[in-house]
């Protein structure tokens, strides 16, 4: 076992093989307990099992006995090309994206003493632009995430204003070429306020 | 004579309007996607996908193939002129296209990788439509249990292929087909794994997971990632010396071609794999006059000269069979299947025009490859001086919208942030993406081919194993189990043959 593993209890891959275990137990019992026809049953449950045992190999592969182990943790590959020896390669780049994952940005944070990691910055302000999205509307959610997203990495501010209209506008065409209700959240509507916003630039054209 | 006037058929399909409009406006958009890092193909087409829905199918499918094409030779200009691959494919050009930029040869270098990349895209191009006749034959021949035991074949090769753990690969593939079990049943009218939730009654958009996997999980990746430097970078060298470099070495750019073709008819394989083997394998015949890594032209001409023919090779079990070769190919068969197309018997059948056009375009793709890389190389830097920052949040906002755009159904834009998440991690742990892609799209055919084998059968697992009356079915689940249990076994055989 490596030093990663004995340094930290618990690892993200673990995390996410209990999840799986969790989530497939869920679609082998739910069929059973809510009496699914067999046409609407069997292969779900089928694939589920695979899931389920092949998490659960993978979750304690440590305590398995030799060959089983093997099986379930060795590597198989049927092409030879062993990238790792040439220079440069995707083996190698591997390497180095470990050191790239430990770069640390320019934030607007870091200048007030906050260090937030650049992909967990990414991952909330996207989760809370898709509730935005949901709550108020795509349409005025995007502008508020395209602009604290680059202004966060201390991006030229003209060119996250220009990078936010650009945003709205790819929404704006969705909107109106493809009639989807992006103006309109679930909770707050804000879309009677468009033409306010919209006509002083199309003259009054929507 | 059926082939011979489908031909033509898609000749004319490929060569009309606004088709061609399309090929062309796919290339020029594959090459700035392919240039700018951390984007690539599979990231480019799956936020384009959603966005092909209002076209026509040819061109819908036609312009994703120009994607695909014009991101292959993209991925090189970063590749060259920053030492960092726009695409994974590109990742072998570093070694020699880099050095090369260094000595003053960036022109040289990208003409090469323009000109080799063209040229054996063109010939494979070629290649494909000759080998069509021979395609259609063995295609029809497969029935229901054929195609149920194809895509568990597929899901077991890419596992192999891309030098993981099996049982990762395996959970990888079946959670795909778990997850396309969602909604309501293919056999009988009956929401499964709803729980209530009216939204869910579709299940999840195999457009939006691919969205999820590719787009989403990339920018997560990306993130992480630190800014290239935005350094002015002076391109020298001669365009039309490094054009003719190409026909210095004709051996080097065939050999690569095939190559490219033959892995990329490999499921999971990809333009990755073959562009390295390309590049290992000119490295080692050429060893004793070579400079590799020091920038031999060779080293350039080697693997851009796969990365094109990798595509004409993982179209053929993409749409023979419906398994993808690689990320790319996946979100293409998504795109397929989005527009009401069947792989397999249909495409080689009834729609065999559409086929052909889908072959003779990437043939006219490729001649614009030569015209738009050749134009397009003294501004190249402008392309990938742009920050990730900057991509990142215009990436996800096109994701979400595309999602959303599929059924209009919030349920598929929270999968893209479920499944990028997922996605983020499978990588980070090697389990197979494409595998669970190939699951995810799959599924639902393989559902309907499994429950129709037993149909057949009579409810008997027999079908699938049996020498006698289903050979061909037989043949695949020894393949299914080889493929499987073959490295274990050989390697446990070599161990105790090298003891005794």
């Amino acid at each position: 076992m490596s030093s990663k593993y004995t340094e930290h209890n618990v690892t993200a891959e673990q995390i996410m093989l209990v999840v799986l275990v969790g989530v497939s137990a869920l679609f082998i019992v739910e069929p059973i307990l809510s009496n699914y026809p067999d046409d609407a049953r069997v292969f779900p449950q089928l694939t589920a099992s695979i899931v389920f045992v092949g998490s659960l190999l993978l979750l304690f592969r440590d305590y398995l006995p030799g060959p089983l182990r093997t099986f379930v943790a060795e590597s198989i590959s049927i092409t030879s090309t062993d990238e790792s020896d040439i220079p440069g390669s995707e083996a190698n780049l591997e390497e180095s994206e470990t050191t790239d994952e430990e770069y640390e940005a320019e934030t607007l944070g870091a200048e007030y003493g906050y260090k937030v990691d650049e992909t967990t910055f990414m991952v909330v302000t996207t989760i809370l632009y898709f509730a935005g999205g949901w709550a108020a509307g795509f349409l005025f959610a995007t502008p508020i995430y395209v602009l604290g997203y680059t202004l966060w990495f201390r991006t030229n501010p003209v060119t996250s204003v220009l990078l936010a209209v650009l945003g709205t506008f790819v929404i704006y065409l969705f909107m109106t070429y493809l009639v989807l209700p992006f103006d309109q959240g679930h909770i707050f509507d804000f879309s009677p306020f468009l033409p306010l916003l919209v006509e002083p630039i199309t003259g009054g054209g929507v | 004579m059926a082939a011979v006037s489908a031909f033509f058929e898609g000749l004319s399909i490929a060569l009309s309007w606004p088709t061609i409009g399309w090929l062309a406006v796919g290339m020029m958009l594959g090459i700035v996607l392919g240039a700018l890092p951390g984007i690539g193909s599979p990231v480019g087409m799956a936020i384009v996908l959603p966005l092909t829905l209002p076209l026509e199918t040819t061109a819908a499918i036609i312009l994703l193939v120009a994607i695909y094409s014009g991101a292959m030779f993209g991925g090189s200009i970063a590749a060259i002129l920053l030492n960092a691959p726009g695409t994974e494919s590109a990742a072998a050009t570093t070694l020699d296209g880099y050095p090369m930029a260094q000595n003053g040869l960036a022109k040289n270098a990208l003409a090469i990788a323009t000109a080799a990349s063209a040229l054996n895209g063109f010939l494979a191009a070629i290649a494909l439509v000759v080998l069509s006749p021979l395609l259609i034959e063995i295609v029809l021949a497969f029935g229901s249990p054929e195609y149920f035991l194809l895509a568990v074949l597929g899901i077991s090769l890419i596992t192999i292929v891309t030098q993981g753990s099996i049982v990762k690969g395996l959970v990888a593939g079946a959670l795909g087909f778990m997850i396309s079990t969602i909604g309501t049943a293919i056999l009988s009218p009956r929401p499964r794994y709803t729980f209530g939730q009216f939204g869910l009654y579709n299940g999840i958009d195999f457009v939006a997971a691919l969205i999820g996997m590719f787009a989403f999980a990339e920018m997560m990746k990306l993130a992480a990632q630190k800014q290239i430097s935005q350094d002015d970078l002076d391109i020298a060298g001669s365009v039309r010396e490094g054009a003719k470099t190409v026909f210095k070495y004709p051996v080097t750019t065939i050999k690569s071609g095939l190559i490219g073709m033959g892995i990329g008819m490999i499921p999971g394989s990809g333009a990755t794999t073959s562009t390295f083997v390309a590049y290992a394998e000119e490295a080692r015949s050429s060893a004793t006059d070579g400079s590799f890594g020091d920038g031999d032209p060779r080293g350039v001409i080697a693997p851009e000269g796969a990365n094109n023919p990798t595509v004409s090779g993982s179209l053929i079990p993409t749409l023979s069979f419906g398994i993808p070769g690689s990320g790319s190919t996946a979100v293409l068969l998504g795109g397929i299947l989005m527009h009401g197309l069947q792989p397999g018997p249909v495409l080689f059948g009834e729609q065999l025009h559409i086929t052909y056009a889908l072959f003779i375009s990437l043939f006219l793709s490729n001649i614009l490859i030569v015209v738009v890389g050749l134009t397009v190389i003294p501004y190249a830097s402008k392309i990938t001086e742009i920050d990730t920052n900057l991509i990142i949040p215009m990436v996800i906002v096109l994701s979400f919208a595309g999602a959303y755009t599929l059924n209009q159904n919030w349920w598929d834009v929270g999968a893209v942030v479920v499944l990028g998440l997922l996605g983020f991690y499978m990588v980070r742990y090697n389990y197979s993406v494409i595998a669970f892609v190939l699951g995810i799209v799959l599924g639902p055919i393989a559902e309907q081919n499994f429950f129709r084998s037993l149909q057949i059968s009579g409810g008997e697992y027999t079908i699938f194993v049996d020498p006698v009356n289903q050979p061909l079915s037989f043949l695949l689940t020894i393949a299914i189990l080889v493929v499987l249990f073959g490295p274990f076994v050989k390697g446990r055989v070599e161990r105790v043959v090298s003891r005794t």
